[in-house]
């Protein structure tokens, strides 16, 4: 009879007991999400936390949804969520925006809207200019804007002075010694092998020339041509390729700044 | 009964396990350099002058230099490939132009380490959409 007793109280307790414990509740379901965006498991976040829109509106969902599309690469569903949770979300609306890489876009919506209040979309508006070719703001409105001021100037002199090589002299430096084009844009080995490459080939055509070898000299004479050509070629092509390199450099670091400042966005603490 | 049983367990097994058998054996695995499959390809696909032109010539120094010679380019795409290229990406003149240009390249054996991405062959990947100046 005991028996039975205790197995009656252990049943109706383990019976009543989850009832109280409501897995889905609209708290749980956010503590879940929540736990899912800190683990960076974005998509899953986000399908957590629409399901609480369907029950609730509430923007700090709708900004961690934004967030979350955002952190994704997924630029443009996190701005129209942003967008429609402005002007709250209106840091993260440009920050979006700027990700995407359109920075003439960028700069004429941050135009309309007249962001001035935001020192955040200030700097990325005037930081918008490093990765363009349109002419730079003066340095006081820099100077002005940011705080970091000593790597943003060097990143305003590097912008003004790349330290680009011409293509057109690269090929006429070529054109004059063979290989010093390759020398101009950096590239020594290549120019020293140029020059004995095209300097031999033409002693070849000439000596041969000279003890009337005339199909040699005729032979040696255009494959020394055809170095010498595509040397100049060469040339312009190596200072095209050096500017690419410094280019690719420079954004490289920009990227690196604007990371590690977290694009001048303020911090939140979903997860801490 | 029970020999028929039999017969028939046996004979299904005879006729199932090496069908089964063929599916879960090991494969024989090519220990071949896949690259090296794709790189001779004599074919005239090129509609252009320039480029039956320069196939033509690429097909004699392969035949008669290159496969003598053997494998050693370095580079990926090998120089007569990298011609090809050229002329298909530009025309036959400037694709003359930048093999030159390779062709230098080829030759000089200092600082190419840190110069050119390794692809997965171990050569130096450089192909010549980097050159066509565009």
């Amino acid at each position: 009879m005991k028996t039975y007793q205790i197995l009656l109280f252990l049943f109706l307790t383990a019976s009543a007991f989850p009832q109280n414990l409501n897995l889905h509740s609209l708290e749980n379901k956010k503590k879940f999400a929540d736990h899912l965006f800190c683990e960076k498991d974005y998509l899953r976040s986000i399908l957590e936390y629409e399901s609480i829109l369907q029950s609730i509106q509430n923007d700090t969902i709708k900004f961690k949804i934004g967030l979350a599309y955002q952190r994704l690469d997924e630029y443009e569903k996190s701005i129209n969520i942003f967008n429609s949770i402005l002007p709250n979300a209106e840091s993260e609306f440009y920050h979006s925006l700027f990700l995407m890489n359109d920075f003439n876009l960028f700069r004429i919506k941050v135009n309309n809207n007249k962001t001035d209040a935001n020192p955040a979309v200030q700097k990325l508006y005037l930081f918008s200019y490093f990765f363009t070719d349109d002419a730079l703001p003066d340095w006081q409105k820099f100077s002005e804007t940011f705080s970091e001021e000593r790597a943003v100037e060097s990143f305003y002199e590097k912008k003004i002075n790349p330290g680009y090589k011409s293509e057109i002299t690269a090929a006429i430096l070529s054109a004059i010694i063979p290989g010093a084009g390759k020398i101009y844009t950096e590239q020594y080995g290549d120019g020293i092998t140029a020059f004995i490459a095209t300097g031999l080939l033409a002693y070849l055509s000439y000596s041969n020339f000279n003890h009337d070898h005339d199909f040699r000299g005729w032979l040696f004479g255009g494959a020394a041509a055809i170095f010498y050509a595509g040397n100049i070629y060469g040339s312009a092509a190596s200072a095209k390729i050096f500017n690419a390199g410094i280019k690719m450099n420079f954004e490289n670091e920009l990227r690196l700044f604007l990371n590690q400042n977290n694009y001048f966005m303020p911090e939140y603490n979903f997860c801490k | 009964m029970k020999l028929f049983l039999i017969i028939f367990i046996i004979a299904t097994v005879q006729i199932v396990f090496p069908q089964s058998a063929e599916k879960w054996k090991a494969k024989e695995i090519s220990y071949q350099h896949k690259k090296m499959e794709k790189r001779r390809d004599y074919s005239f696909s090129g509609n252009s002058a320039g480029e039956v032109l320069s196939k033509s010539f690429i097909n004699i120094y392969r035949i008669f230099f290159s496969d003598v010679d053997g494998d050693n380019c370095p580079f990926n795409p090998s120089c007569s490939q990298f011609f090809i290229e050229s002329v298909e990406e530009t025309n036959l003149f400037q694709g003359v132009l930048m093999f030159a240009d390779r062709f230098t390249r080829d030759m000089n054996f200092v600082n190419r380490s840190g110069k050119y991405f390794i692809d997965d062959s171990g050569r130096y990947y450089d192909p010549p959409s980097l050159y066509t100046l565009k």
